[in-house]
This record gives structure tokens, sequence and C-alpha cells, in this order.
């Protein structure tokens, strides 16, 4: 139980041990966390990497990244806008995920659009929700209660929440209201009356020309009371008392340790102290990142495989795994839409309170159509005139033999941990799989290619691989 | 406090009952005539407004002046009201509802809330789903009527749409369905790798350090392919007997009719619709609220006449809810801010038909809002104990008075 654990070891830089070695299954797990998997190379060079460097190199990003075509995005981004195309610009942030330079960087900002969850199923303007992209990018690992300020004004914001519509004398409430429900304080650190004088302090706050303006004659310019403080307040003054309530530092340490470290337990008092402590002074959300990230709580058990993979991981991580160069919203397997069925379109979060995660990703249909999708990438050609990606990758790492692309696939998916019964059927399958009849018709080609189709696939539906 | 968060992360996972299940083989045998009369196979179908529905322009108080002087941009003047009574009526483009009622099909009980109502979506979303009002809310009250129901529920969802939390405490785990055709696995070599894949899916015996989250997979895979095995044995095409409106809601609806007709003894079911979080321009007599409306009308009323039209009208009963109503003063955006207490519908052949409870008074507001005047565990309780008869002490607690929800 985490909460069992002594704070000062849990928040000790991590160091390898005899009881804490170094192995495939803390890189992957760290690449997991700190990026969205990793693949063949990533995993060898992980090893034989020191651990906090490792950290080092993936909190600053890989640069220049081997796959990464700054045409393509600039073409993906303008063509977003252009057009207004919300499946563009998701596709967009999904090719900046795959093959931008700075994962860590996309993984927290993904954390901060579902903290400051934003639709455009209302706000209805691409250009909006690349511009507040580009402010979660900027910030992700910056300030946050610099973030929060900008969010404040932000015009997808303003527009999701209708602060564009507050006006003196009758100021709409919805922002004040989820400043303090969800993005700052949480539930049960404020009142009703704070919400409502809170409120007025927005009123007059629009949008000209499609940027924040405030305007003097539809602003409430009188006393306001909230949290105990009375005087003239502005929306800045709201969101500055907001981040100097102790609530607020609490509020987000524990989002990131769920997000981080485990959704199977939340973060004790005492694990939290320091945390906060530290967050609370200068709201550094690099440091509070890096110290989880290098903890002795990080890399140990507790961490492990406690959190259910959310769609953009399993995604993106598959993709990643499977060594694919394709884009992300052309051809005929289109990640950006697949991502809809799984339950985690981006830039269309459910509400504001963003995605629930943890178990409830997972239920029926969502499972099947992750298996399902699975099964799609593993088959997807690797190029024109190239095999299926399962093949062209078990060939690229010179697999000689079904059992060779088990092994291959369990470590890369799992790095090899699965129960003893578990490898056992799939090396079972590895050894008949040469023996089944197939279509007369079928080339010997066609025959390998269904063979490494079939191996990838069902390691990939392994209920294991749904953990993160 | 406890969260929506929290209580998925240990109660979902401890709820999910003890065996693999394989509950849609069990519960097919036991599937009930409908015809058999005081069968106990009534169904219930749960549809979920979320954002907090705006009570007062669903069911329009169009006598009271209070109503018109309160909301000068976003009123439904008398003229345009379908009206139940000399006092109160319809939303206009509820006209499929008006017909059920005149067809002594639709119960409305108006102000339905409960005390010290939070404003907040998520907490006040959860109160209702769980039938509480606890710090800590864990398990969700159609979750527990299934213990002693024992039968298949199904969650028809939306795109983007998890799990809700009324489901959880279920026996087995409540499936989620979009869509049937897609409910099914696809493997590239079905006959080598299914037992592989449904093996892998069981629990491990060796499981001693793995943390709850794998064994929750699992349950969740091992439930999935069951269920998926028996849903593809249904006829592809389901043909309505009536038609449905293009919309979300009425292709969800459709699914349960099909799930329904098709005799799986499901019992329970549940929908949702969002876009209820009106806080601007949501319109009158037209607009963004009237579309929501409209949407839940024609899709209900569809869904009730095909039910009736293949014999099962008296087996069921729809039942609407939000979280919450909204404020009774129009805000400065032609919308509405997070209120609370506002109507309930229930649809179905043998519902207690009519108007019930008490219009909230609008001169009488608790800070801004309408007081409620029936308790939503009064209804609950209702359904539960002459409905589904199932005892609803063990879920809503004592001391609730039941509504009498049926004839």
């Amino acid at each position: 139980m985490v909460k069992n654990l002594d704070p000062k070891w849990a928040w000790e830089p991590y160091s390898p041990g005899e009881k804490q070695p170094w192995t495939k299954a803390r890189v992957g797990h760290l690449y997991r966390r700190l990026a969205f998997g990793a693949n063949v190379a990533e995993l060898r060079q992980g090893v034989a990497t020191e651990p906090q460097k490792l950290i080092t190199n993936l909190l600053a990003g890989r640069n220049p990244s081997p796959t990464y075509d700054a045409a393509t995005e600039e073409y993906l981004a303008s063509n977003a806008e252009k057009f207004n195309q919300d499946v563009q610009a998701s596709g967009w942030w999904l090719y900046r995920m795959l093959h931008g330079p700075a994962p860590a960087t996309e993984k927290l900002t993904l954390f901060w659009h579902n903290h400051f969850a934003t639709s455009n199923t209302k706000v209805q303007n691409v250009g909006h929700m690349v511009r507040q992209y580009r402010l979660m990018n900027r910030n992700a690992l910056g300030k946050f209660d610099v973030m929060l300020q900008e969010m404040s004004k932000d015009p997808a914001m303003m527009i999701w929440l209708d602060t564009v519509q507050s006006k003196k004398g009758m100021p709409n409430e919805n922002y004040a209201r989820e400043l303090m429900e969800l993005f700052s304080l949480g539930i049960g650190n404020y009142t009703e009356k704070d919400i409502r004088e809170a409120a007025r302090a927005f009123t007059g706050w629009e949008l000209k020309d499609g940027k924040f303006a405030a305007n003097a004659s539809q602003f409430d310019d009188s006393p306001k009371t909230v949290m105990g403080q009375t005087g003239n307040f502005k929306g800045e003054d709201i969101v500055r008392i907001c981040t100097k309530q102790p609530a607020c530092a609490k509020f987000i340490v524990k989002k990131m340790f769920r997000f981080l470290v485990s959704e199977s337990e939340d973060i004790s008092p005492a694990l939290a102290a320091p945390l906060e402590k530290s967050f609370a002074d200068g709201f550094d959300i690099r440091k509070l990142v890096e110290t989880i990230v290098r903890s002795n709580l990080f890399h140990s058990e507790h961490a492990y495989r406690t959190r259910i993979k959310a769609p953009v991981d399993y995604v993106i991580g598959m993709t990643h795994a499977l060594e694919s160069r394709m884009g992300t919203i052309n051809g005929s397997l289109n990640l950006a839409t697949a991502l809809e069925n799984l339950g985690q379109n981006v830039f269309h979060p459910p509400s504001v309170k963003g995605w629930d995660g943890g178990p409830t990703w997972l239920n029926g249909q969502t499972l099947l159509f992750r298996q399902n999708l699975a099964l799609d990438l593993a088959r997807r050609p690797a190029g024109p005139d190239k095999p299926a990606l399962a093949l062209a990758l078990a060939e690229a790492h010179h697999c000689k033999s079904p059992q060779d692309q088990a092994a291959l696939f369990l470590d890369l998916f799992l790095q090899g941990d699965v129960p003893v019964e578990t490898r056992n059927r799939i090396n079972e399958y590895a050894s008949t799989v040469t023996k089944q009849k197939t279509p007369r018709f079928w080339s010997k080609r066609d025959i390998v290619e269904q063979q490494a189709v079939s191996l990838c696939h069902l390691v990939m539906t392994l209920p294991e691989y749904q953990l993160d | 406090m406890t969260n929506r968060r929290q209580f998925m992360q240990y109660s979902s996972l401890v709820g999910l009952g003890s065996s693999v299940p394989t509950f849609l083989a069990r519960t097919a045998q036991a599937a009930p005539d409908a015809a058999k009369p005081g069968a106990k196979d009534t169904i219930l179908v749960v549809v979920q407004l979320t954002g907090g529905n705006d009570g007062l322009n669903t069911v329009i108080p169009f006598k009271d002046e209070t109503y018109a002087k309160y909301r000068p941009t976003i009123k439904v003047p008398e003229d345009r009201v379908k009206k139940l009574n000399d006092h109160i009526g319809l939303h206009p483009t509820m006209d499929g509802l008006a017909g059920l009622y005149e067809d002594k099909a639709l119960a409305v009980i108006q102000a339905v809330g409960y005390p010290n109502p939070s404003q907040s979506h998520f907490r006040s979303m959860d109160i209702w789903h769980a039938a509480s009002t606890a710090d800590s809310l864990t398990e969700g009250w159609i979750g527990k009527a299934l213990k002693t129901m024992n039968c298949p529920a199904f969650h028809v969802a939306g795109g983007n749409e998890s799990a809700p939390l009324a489901l959880t405490g279920a026996p087995a785990r409540v499936p989620s369905i979009t869509n049937l055709a897609d409910f099914q696995l696809k493997l590239s070599d079905q006959a080598g790798q299914r037992d592989i894949v449904r093996k892998s899916a069981m629990p491990s015996t060796n499981t001693g350090s793995q943390t709850g989250l794998l064994d929750f997979v699992q349950r969740t895979a091992s439930n999935t392919y069951d269920s998926s095995k028996k849903l593809q044995e249904l006829s592809g095409n389901y043909q309505p007997k009536v038609p449905y409106p293009q919309t979300g809601l009425a292709n969800r609806l459709k699914v349960c009719a099909q799930l329904i007709d098709a005799g799986l003894g499901s019992r329970l079911f549940y929908v949702s619709i969002d876009g209820f979080d009106t806080h601007a321009s949501q319109g009158g007599p037209q607009g963004s609220h009237a579309n929501l409306l409209t949407e839940v009308s024609g899709a209900i009323t569809a869904f009730y006449k095909d039910m009736a039209a293949r014999g099962h009208k008296d087996r069921l009963m729809v039942m609407t809810f939000s979280e919450f109503g909204r404020r009774a003063k129009e805000n400065g955006s032609k919308g509405t801010d997070h209120g609370s207490g506002a109507p309930m519908f229930l649809v179905g052949g043998k519902v207690n038909a009519g108007v019930h409870g008490k219009h909230p008074d609008l001169n009488d507001l608790d800070m801004g809002n309408l007081k409620f005047t029936t308790d939503f565990r009064q209804v609950y309780t209702g359904i539960l104990d002459q409905w589904l008869g199932v005892p609803s002490k063990d879920i809503v607690g004592e001391g609730q008075k039941a509504f009498k929800v049926m004839v």
C-alpha cells in the first residue's frame, strides 16, 4: 500500500540496486508514463542508459526526432485551421505525439487538456482549439498559476464556459464554478456564494477579433467577497485568490499523482505533503513532474501497471512500437477517427470534467474496439508494396521463426512480463501455426504474413497490455 | 469527499462479483414470456438528460405571470404550450409525449430533487446514480438492483460515453454497446486464436503481486467475449414497427428495442443524451433547448410505439431524469445557470399516467432556485418495489415514501 510508505524513501531519486534492478520492464514503464511507450531500439538503449540520465533525455525530448517532418506537421496544422476540420486537428496532434520532438511535453499537454477539458463540439472553431493547445503545450511543464491566468482569457475556454456571455448585472456562473470545482480547488473547497460573487468579477470579458478584451462598460465595478476576502476584484484577482488557497496545490498534486503514478490508490496525505509544499511555492510543474518520475516510488511495484492505458496511449503506443511511419489521418486507417470509438476523441472531451479514465476506459464495446483496432494496425502495410507492419517488424529484427516472433512481440509490448501459462500458450501457438491449413491460393508470403499478424495480435490482446 | 474517480478506483473493482460471468448463457434460458400475465418480466429503460435539463421550460407553468417575468427572452408563450391541464403544459416540441399523455402512457412528476442540492454537475449526477447523498458514493442504484434481479442489463452508449456509475455494483459487469455489428472480436485466425484469447482473459493462478486492475481487465474481457458471442446470434437487421427519428438517442433506443425483442431476458437498459447545460442562448419555443427536447420526445415516443406494436408496452417503463434543473430566472446570456428541482417523466403502458407532485412555487425560491416537492428516491422506491419487484430498502434505504409509479 502506498499509504504505508516512508515519504523520505518514496521521493528520493531512484538508483538501481539488487532489489530494484534496472530492467527492460522498468524502461517500458518509464516510457509509458513519460512518453507513449518504447519501441525495440528504445528498450534496448534504455537498459544500457543510466536511469536518471534517461529521464533527463526523455524530458528534454528527441532532438531531432528521426521520423519527424516539420513540413508535414505544418501542413496538417494549417489545413486544420484553414478548413476548420476537427479530424485534421486531432490528426495533427497525434502526429506530434507519434513523431514530434518532445513526447514527454505532449504527454503532459494531454494531461492539461484533460484538466482544462474544452470541447470543440461547443467552441466550433478549430483555430481557437489549436491556440488553446499551444497555450497548454507552452505551459505543460511551466508554472501552473501562469497557465491558469492565461487559460482564463483563452478564447476557446471563454466560449466553452460562456465567459464571453457574462454581463454586468447578469453574470454567467459557468466559468467561475468550473474554475473552482475543476481547475483549481475541487468540490468542497468553496461555497455557492463564492461562485456567484466570483462570477461578477469575470463580467465584461469578451472576445474582440478573436482575442481577449475587457469591456469596462460591462464590468461589474463593485466590491465582491470571495473566500473571505472583499475587494473590487477583477477576474485575474479571483484566479490569484484561488491559487493561493491551500486546496489548490493539494488538488493538482493529487491529480498529477494519479496521472503519473497510480489509478489504483490515491496519494496519502503523508506522501503528498512534501510535494504540496514545494508546488505551492512557485507552482513549478516541471519540478513536480521531475520529483515524481525520478523517485523510488515511481520505479517501484506501487506504480507498475497501476493504470489502465488511455486510448491515446494505446493507439500511439502500438503505432510507435510497430515502427509505423504512416501518417495519422490519411489512408484506410484513420487514427484520429479510431480514437473516437475508443472513447478519447482529443479536442472533444465528454464534459468539462474531462475523461474519468481508469476502469471507465474499458467497457464491453471499447475493449472490442481496442482489440479490433490492434488487428487492423498489425495488418496495415508498412508502406507501398511492403508487408504488414507485424511482419515488417519481425523481419527488421531478424526473426527466423514464429517462435522468434513470439519472443519479439512479448518483449516489445510487455517486456516479457506475462504469466508462465500465457507465455506457454503463445509459444505453443507459435510452434503449431506453421502446420495450419491455409487456402490453396495463398502464396508462401501470404502465409508468413498471416502468421506474424496472428502472433502480434495475440500478444496485443493480452489483458496485461491494457495496463499502463 | 469521495468523488467519481475514487469511486471508480475502489468500488467498481470490488463490486464486480466473484465468478467470471457467463451471464447471457444463464439468463437466456430464463427469458420471460411477455404474454404471460403477472410475469415478473418488467423492463426499465433509464434515459439520462446530461447537463441539467431546464425543467421550467420543459413542463411549463404558462398561467404563472412570474414565469414570463423571470424569463423575458426564453419564455414559451401560452399559445405554444402543449397543455396538460389549466396550469401547466409541455414544451411545444414535445408533441410526441403530449400524445402519450392523451393515451395515458405518460406520468409527469413535478419538481423532483433532494435536500441541500449540489449544483456541481458531477456531484449531483453521482447522487442521482447512487441514490444517496453520502460523501462516499460507491455503487449505483441499478447495479444494486441487479444483485437481486440477476438478469442481463445493457448500457447502450453514444460515442465518448463511459459506463455510468448507476450500473456499477452489478454481479456481472454491465456491457456498454454502441451497435451490435461492432460488438464482436475480430481475429485473423479464429479457429486457432479464440481459445487462447479466452484463456488468457481468465484470471491467472499467479496473481499474488498483481493489482486489482489486471483482475478488472480480465473480468471485463471474459464478460465481453461471452456477451459478444451470444449477441452475434441475433438476427442482423432490426426492422422497427414504426419509424424512428434519425437522432442519436433514437438510434440508441432502437438498439434497446432490438435487445428487448430478442428475448435475452434483459430487464434494465441505460441510455443518455448530452447537451442540457444551457448556460447561453438556449432559446424558447425554438433553439438549442427545443432541439434537445425534440430529440427526447421523438425518440421515446417512437421507442414506446415500436415496443407497443410488438406487444411489450405493458412490460415497459421509460424513466427520464437529469442531475438538476436550472435557475428560475434566465441569466444575461439568454440561458440559465445551474439550479435544482426538475420534472421526471415515466412512459409505459402501465404507468400511473397524469401529472403528479406540486409544481414548484416561483415566488418561493431558494437562492433563486426552485424548491423540490418530491424526492427522487421516492420515485426510485416506487420503481424498485412496485415495478421491478426489488426491495428498495437495500438500495435507497428506509423512510422514503414510495411514489406510485404504476396503476
